[in-house]
């Protein structure tokens, strides 16, 4: 490691350790790492513009957002989870599997699990703890462990990221995470099962079969989203960036039109708060781009290597090995950091072993989103609290077995990879793994 | 004073939920001037990139408040006042002396790219990734005006509370 890049190590981990935003620390330390090396100050301004101007791939982030926005403010989540609760409402523990599939079906048209919590959570919070037949521990907990597919079942804003800095293919990826995601629901719904005999949670109130058909159009529309949303991608029509943008559209017009429920006073709040998560997500994106080109200049990836070889680590003891430090700094770190500036840091490494690309992004994305919900720094755990009151240490209480059966599937992925890439591989992609 | 700021604020907002507008506007119209008239359009993509490049910085430089940021704060929160005092201040310095040095030469690579024009408006680069510079110039001011605030000694709350618009 040279001086300057030690230097630029030490400046970002001090001042994003004293809580300074991460994009500026990251700003900051390259600005350090510049100086030190007597380079131009502005590759550090060049970097970023140029790579944002180019990244025409990234727009998919802001559009998905606004998507997910809009179908919070256009009661499209609401109409969802009727459905959903006519479908599985009738087990015991009934709104507990209502949330997980809910959030199955949610997690095909939105990209963020942050904006899966805030739509769908908030209400079915405040079902199941309608006449207090859910413990507040148990609603929040399972919402914040049900939220986190939303990014492993495409589309997906950090699979996104992953594909920016580890340059694989968007679709293969998207294609990826299905599997999983399911993997994932299941495994909450096994969980469901045994805590809602565990706690003797009432049976609601069955929705009689009669009504399902006209539940199932009333959520048409919603229901139809996922399909056209992965139509596009994988019947080649468009990029998933243009689908990102049918994604919003279709959602606006379905909620202004049919469902009637968007004015341009909420539509002007639901484009500013888009305009907010842009604008942060941005940042901590463009900043990590000279942070690329600083790891590039200082031939990490070739150092990696060298370094490797010597070493002889298996790629799965490496891939354990990796994945338990992901979950580690998931206690402490925002996803989109450990994404954007940690994994490029492996991602060297994980090529030299052979790994293959597609299946190290999908675990690991799966692994940072169980990290939005491992305590201390969980932003799930957050948004929750925020959104319904319920104190973070109720939730923190109750979230340990949630996290306990999401780890053991993304164990089952990390061993079996083709629970990853079983699906793309039926696409036509072509393992680089050995 | 505050009136001000607030009011600038409101906008700053304006202006970005006009730039989401123009975004999310200039998609629709690429995406069906393709697939339903066949026919491709490089203004939209032109207009997309500006737009995303002026939303970024420009949101950076006005709209986002400290909170909105990504953090790392559980060192942080784990101080008491003084601690969290010292911590903001550091933070502040960091900024304005980082970012302010950077100044100079980043102002030479935008100026530069006077010279040439986007590919389809031909709008000259100077101007479209001049927005970087505002994002600098926002920031300093920013963390410039937190940083003698809490010298002065003003409370971390009165601060925050004041800070949010």
């Amino acid at each position: 490691m040279s001086g300057p890049f030690f230097w630029c190590i030490v400046t970002l981990f001090a001042l994003a350790g004293i809580g300074s935003p991460v994009a500026l620390s990251m700003i900051v330390s390259s600005i350090v790492y510049l100086l030190l090396k007597g380079q131009d100050i502005g590759l550090a301004a060049e970097q970023m513009i140029q790579g944002l101007y180019d990244g025409f791939l990234l727009l998919a982030i802001p559009l998905f957002i606004v998507a997910a926005n809009i179908m919070n403010a256009g009661t499209i989540s609401e109409r969802l989870l009727k459905f959903c609760l006519a479908l599985v409402g009738r087990f015991r523990g009934g709104l507990g599997h209502v949330n997980v599939v809910a959030n199955m079906i949610f997690a095909g048209m939105s990209g963020s699990a942050v904006a899966d919590a805030v739509g769908l959570g908030k209400i079915i919070i405040e079902m199941m703890r309608k006449d207090n037949r859910y413990s507040p521990g148990y609603a929040a907990a399972i919402t914040a462990a049900a939220s986190t597919i939303g990014p492993i079942i495409p589309p997906s804003i950090p699979m996104v990221m992953y594909a920016l800095v580890s340059d694989t293919s968007i679709g293969y990826l998207f294609l990826g995470g299905f599997v999983p995601g399911i993997m994932m629901g299941i495994a909450l719904m096994i969980l469901n099962a045994h805590m809602a005999r565990k706690e003797n949670v009432p049976l609601e109130e069955p929705v009689p079969r009669s009504e399902l058909p006209k539940l199932t159009i009333r959520a048409f529309p919603a229901l139809l989203m996922p399909i056209i949303l992965l139509f596009g991608i994988y019947g080649g029509a468009t990029t998933p960036t243009e689908a990102a943008a049918i994604a919003a559209f279709y959602a606006l017009l379905v909620a202004t039109f049919l469902y009637r429920a968007v004015s341009p006073r909420v539509m002007y709040g639901v484009l500013s708060e888009s305009a907010r998560a842009t604008a942060s997500v941005g940042l901590v994106i463009g900043a990590s781009l000279i942070f690329n080109y600083i790891v590039a200049a200082e031939n990490i990836p070739a150092k990696m290597e060298m370094m490797l070889k010597g070493l002889s680590v298996s790629p799965l003891v490496f891939l354990l090995g990796v994945n338990a430090l992901f979950l580690v700094l998931g206690c402490l770190l925002d996803a989109t950091t450990i994404i954007l500036v940690i994994i490029p840091l492996f991602i060297p490494t994980v090529k030299a072993l052979g790994i293959d690309m597609v299946h190290f992004g999908v675990t690991a994305v799966v692994n940072c989103m169980i990290g939005l919900i491992t305590p201390p720094y969980g932003v799930l755990l957050f948004v929750i609290n925020a959104i319904t009151g319920i104190p973070l240490k109720t939730i923190i209480t109750a979230i340990w077995p949630y996290i306990g059966v999401l780890i053991a599937s993304l164990l089952i992925m990390l061993l079996v990879p083709d629970t990853v890439l079983f699906l793309p591989k039926l696409f036509g992609y072509i393992s680089g793994g050995r | 004073m505050r009136n001000i700021l607030k009011f600038l604020h409101k906008r700053a907002e304006d202006v970005m939920v006009a730039i989401v507008a123009i975004m999310f506007t200039a998609f629709i119209i690429q995406i069906g001037s393709r697939y339903l008239f066949n026919a491709g359009t490089d203004w939209t993509h032109e207009i997309i990139l500006i737009s995303w490049l002026w939303l970024i910085f420009w949101g950076s430089a006005f709209f986002l408040e400290d909170k909105d940021h990504v953090k790392f704060d559980v060192l942080y929160n784990l101080g008491g006042e003084r601690a969290r005092r010292t911590m903001a201040l550091m933070t502040a310095v960091a900024m304005v002396i980082g970012f302010a040095i950077s100044v100079p030469a980043t102002w030479d690579f935008i100026s530069f790219k006077a010279i040439r024009g986007t590919d389809h408006f031909n709008i000259r680069l100077d101007l479209v990734f001049c927005v970087y510079m505002i994002f600098l110039a926002g920031t300093i001011i920013h963390y410039g005006l937190r940083a003698w605030r809490l010298m002065r000694g003003d409370s971390l709350s009165k601060l925050e509370r004041e800070e949010s618009l």
